[in-house]
């Protein structure tokens, strides 16, 4: 059979003829040096010529900060007003294949005890559509982590680059065959050559690791691994996987809205006590969490790691971290201390 | 010169002079650097010294698990150096407590902004040490400021836009905040919630708020070196916000931050020929 070509110079045609449907696009788009996953509205206003996007695909599903309820105060008698969730039809175009595959994991820790409407109506609204990669570079480690540049898990619809420009387009679920009838205006049929893609590296074996990270909480490999580690929240913020948030209240005595906001448990006082105690007080303790969590505890409760290899973390740390050279001391050398 | 480097850190650290010396080495991608804590004089190879060399170290004067090591000393530029100025005038690090390692910089290869081009301590003042051979610049003060010119040429209604626009695209990581030398409190306003005084929320209100309120709280005390713009994960232009301030301290009370160990900070001392006009 015939495969499904979507070329280049019919991309604004597929957006536009999707946007008259009533589909959002969320597509990468320049900033500065770097693109990030944001709104747009033609063909012309994407860049997908970087390895990814500074920020990853969780900003469509859990934003950084988001109402969550709103409540009115009045003479005693607190109300509250739940949110309308607004979760329009979205077409998420060239998302790679590592942030497809994260959203397994996040479905499973936003539907573990209790499902949240903020997080799936809006995750229910979306087709993600992942093109291949076909370069990476030296932060890439999604090999490593049971990816690939080609991985397909997570996609509705994969593009495969091909030699002569142009996709080779794949629906691989009910959304992606849904976009390949509403856009058929926009594909042909051919049978197309697909370009090299990028080869990353194995550099660990995750095995290893967690049968490692299963007995070493209290080993002395953790000390002094982290004294470069400012404790800032940059890599807990652009990782697609981490999850966690703080809520706050905003407004005045009349009423206000509750939101919740992204944070980071390598923030000095995420464990903080309202007693004054921290069992995390040290950003060793808080780097040790990182990796255990991600690695090991996410992989007992959910059976997937919490890290899909983006790289992300690592191309923003300001101080060159790198959590995947620390899984390699652990896996490769043995966990020799840097 | 990175062998003289290394070899007064071995020194250093052999006869206990330091517990630790921080400094620069390979980072762990081809052409990345990150800081190194050496605390055995045979690491000192770890070392090194290139124009990518940009964290500002004396941001682990203050980290208390890098003080509990003992004392330091560390590898400082000249923009490094006037943090460590700064943080002896707020005694925080007495002087006497550091090494000061002083490296000739000739300019950064990715410097924040316009910082490298009008700096005029290539070669760093005030430390114990300094290796590299010595780099005499003057620039021209009227070329100081250009790249706040640009941003006080607008209407008040654009400069709005403008910063909303880069504030936009803020996460609220604090990278900015942890990474500089000078944001030394255990406890940040932005982190305390009795009052809320900074909405932590990443919206528009949340995130002018906060930026402007570190800006403020860096007034007549930012050294500029850029650390803060070059950890921003989002790109957003933070030298220019903390140089209008700088700009602005200068031209009201004359005061440059880390110039001068001797010199009272402007934002802490009262003289009363200060000028009122400042308030409005």
């Amino acid at each position: 059979m015939p495969d499904k070509i979507l070329k280049k110079d019919k991309l604004d045609a597929f957006l536009q003829g999707l946007i008259g449907r009533g589909y959002r696009i969320v597509a990468p788009r320049r900033v500065k040096e770097f693109t990030v996953l944001g709104e747009v509205a033609s063909a012309a206003e994407m860049d997908l010529t970087e390895v990814n996007t500074r920020n990853s695909i969780k900003d469509a599903f859990f934003p950084r900060t988001e109402e969550v309820l709103r409540y009115d105060v009045e003479q005693g008698t607190v109300t509250l007003r739940p949110i309308e969730i607004a979760a329009p039809k979205t077409l998420i175009f060239g998302a790679r294949p590592c942030d497809a595959a994260s959203l397994a994991a996040m479905d499973a820790v936003f539907g573990w005890d209790d499902r949240d409407e903020f997080y799936f109506r809006k995750r229910d609204a979306a087709t993600i559509v992942t093109i291949a990669c076909e370069k990476a570079d030296d932060a890439c480690f999604c090999a490593s982590v049971g990816g690939s540049p080609s991985g397909a898990q997570g996609s509705d619809a994969l593009l495969t680059p091909l030699t002569g420009g142009g996709w080779k387009f794949e629906a691989l679920t009910d959304k992606g065959r849904r976009l390949l009838d509403e856009a058929a205006g926009a594909m042909e049929e051919g049978e197309g050559k697909a370009a090299p893609l990028a080869e990353v590296p194995k550099r660990f074996d995750l095995d290893v690791v967690k049968s490692w990270l299963d007995g070493s909480f209290e080993n002395d490999f953790w000390k002094g691994q982290t004294l470069a580690c400012v404790g800032c929240g940059a890599c807990a913020f652009v990782c697609p996987n981490c999850h966690c948030f703080d809520l706050q209240d905003e407004g005045g005595y009349r009423g206000g809205a509750r939101r919740r906001n992204w944070d980071s448990c390598s923030f000095a006082l995420f464990t903080a006590h309202a007693s004054g105690h921290n069992p995390r007080p040290t950003q060793d303790a808080r780097w040790r969490q990182r990796v255990m969590h991600k690695f090991k505890y996410y992989r007992d409760r959910f059976h997937c790691a919490s890290c899909v290899g983006c790289g992300r973390c690592i191309r923003v740390c300001p101080v060159d971290m790198n959590i995947c050279r620390t899984i390699e001391r652990i896996a490769v050398h043995n966990h020799e201390k840097p | 010169m990175i062998e003289q480097l290394r070899s007064k850190a071995k020194e250093l650290l052999e006869t206990k002079a330091v517990a630790v010396v921080i400094g620069y080495g390979e980072g762990s991608v081809p052409g990345a650097t990150r800081p190194v804590f050496i605390v055995r004089p045979e690491d000192v190879g770890k070392l090194i010294w290139n124009a990518r060399c940009a964290n500002n170290l004396t941001r682990y004067l203050t980290r208390k698990e890098v003080l509990r090591l003992g004392k330091p000393a560390v590898v400082v530029k000249g923009c490094d150096a006037k943090a460590a100025v700064a943080l002896a005038q707020e005694s925080q690090v007495p002087r006497e407590n550091v090494i000061l390692l002083g490296v000739v910089c000739p300019g950064l290869e990715r410097p924040a902004g316009d910082q490298c081009r009008q700096c005029e301590v290539n070669t760093p003042p005030g430390c114990d040490f300094v290796f590299g051979e010595k780099i005499e610049n003057q620039p021209d003060p009227a070329q100081a400021f250009l790249d706040v010119a640009e941003i006080e040429k607008l209407a008040p209604e654009e400069r709005r836009r403008f910063w909303a626009e880069e504030f936009e695209r803020c996460i609220r990581c604090y990278a900015c905040r942890n990474v500089c030398p000078l944001c030394y409190c255990e406890r940040c306003v932005a982190d305390m919630n009795q009052p809320q005084w900074i909405e932590t929320s990443a919206h528009e209100r949340g995130n002018f708020a906060w930026n402007i309120v570190r800006a403020l709280h860096l007034a007549g005390r930012c050294i500029g070196c850029g650390a803060c713009e070059r950890a921003c994960p989002m790109g957003i232009p933070l030298m220019r916000l903390n140089r209008k301030l700088a700009k602005v301290v200068l031209e009201k009370f004359g005061y440059r931050s880390g110039s001068d160990p001797k010199a009272r900070p402007a934002m802490a001392s009262f003289k009363p020929e200060d000028p009122n006009d400042i308030f409005r």
